[in-house]
């Protein structure tokens, strides 16, 4: 096993945040875009950013509704992407077992 | 770690964002899965809120209830009693909406339909006691019913709670409620009242204590 399995998606300090927070919040959840700026203190552009990258790779939902009169964007991670964000934590373990071995 | 697995690591990820090394990726999981967590619905608030209102409230109209002749409580206790639980609704009112505000789909759609199941099960309450008043039961009578329905519903819903999230202390808290109840129900009044005040109301602060042992472990 080496870094080059992790997925380079995911594997960046900004994106893994991103990806644990949707993970933390039961399947079938949706945050607000606002709600998930604030558990991650990221700017909008650059949280936008982030979620465009993982919605290009099929990881993340974005779901644009209206509350009340305001437009408002819901973010959710799909199957695909919480398989992705387990399999990745899987790989950090196994490789931190292996250096400490 | 090892330095010489940075340059694998770059060439791998060409990305302007530092990939995290094994020990710092899983910090930073565990530190959001904490964030989400504390974000959430404080159940150590809501468990010591009702459970000092409760213990102040029962433990109020229990002891107005000793010298008065009905061996019920008097205006004044059922007033404490009002207020206190006028501000735990508020309270939790307060506390749920901004927890879960933001949040949308599976869970929140379980919460609304527990919260209701809470709503509606203390109108009942409400009404059951309205009957009873109404067949002309005595005061004794009545408060045995408004007591024990009520913590009846509590324990009920506790231990529905605690099945639907899988935790096991509010379960087991659920069922020391039903049990409150029954003994509320079996002895003298104003005896009643303390069993309430204390098995009752000291039972959720137990509930929020064994929270925060919880929340401090996970």
């Amino acid at each position: 096993m080496s870094e080059v399995d992790l997925d380079p998606v995911i594997h960046s300090a900004s994106r893994l945040r991103v990806v644990a927070t949707l993970a933390a919040l039961e399947r079938g959840d949706r945050v607000s875009f606002p709600r998930l700026q604030k558990l991650l203190d990221m700017t909008a552009g650059n949280l936008s950013t982030h979620l465009r990258r993982l919605e290009d790779a099929g990881y993340v939902t974005q779901t644009k509704t209206h509350v009340g009169r305001t437009p408002a964007t819901y973010v959710e991670l799909s199957p695909a992407g919480r398989l992705a964000f387990e399999r990745y934590t899987q790989t950090l373990t196994e490789l931190l077992k292996g250096a400490q071995e | 770690m090892t330095k010489s697995n940075d340059d694998t690591r770059r060439s791998a990820v060409p990305d302007d964002d530092t990939p995290p090394d094994p020990r710092e990726g899983l910090a930073i999981v565990a530190a959001q899965q904490r964030r989400v967590r504390d974000s959430d619905v404080d159940d150590r608030v809501l468990f010591g809120v009702w459970g000092v209102a409760w213990l102040l409230g029962y433990g109020a109209q229990w002891w107005t209830a000793t010298t008065s002749p009905t061996r019920t409580a008097t205006g004044v206790g059922g007033l404490v009693f009002g207020v206190l639980a006028v501000a735990g609704l508020v309270v939790t009112l307060v506390h749920v909406t901004r927890a879960t505000h933001g949040l949308a789909g599976t869970s929140r759609q379980v919460g609304a339909m527990y919260g209701w199941a809470w709503m509606l099960g203390f109108v009942g309450q409400g009404l059951l006691v309205a009957g009873v008043v109404r067949a002309d039961a005595s005061p004794v009578v009545v408060t045995v019913v408004a007591n024990g329905v009520a913590c009846l519903v509590v324990g009920l819903l506790y231990m529905a709670g605690g099945a639907l999230w899988r935790e096991v202390s509010m379960y087991a808290l659920g069922g020391w409620m039903i049990l409150t109840a029954a003994a509320a129900g079996l002895v003298a009044m104003p005896a009643g009242y303390l069993v309430m005040s204390l098995a009752g109301g000291g039972g959720m602060l137990v509930g929020a204590a064994l929270a925060a042992v919880r929340r401090r472990r996970a």
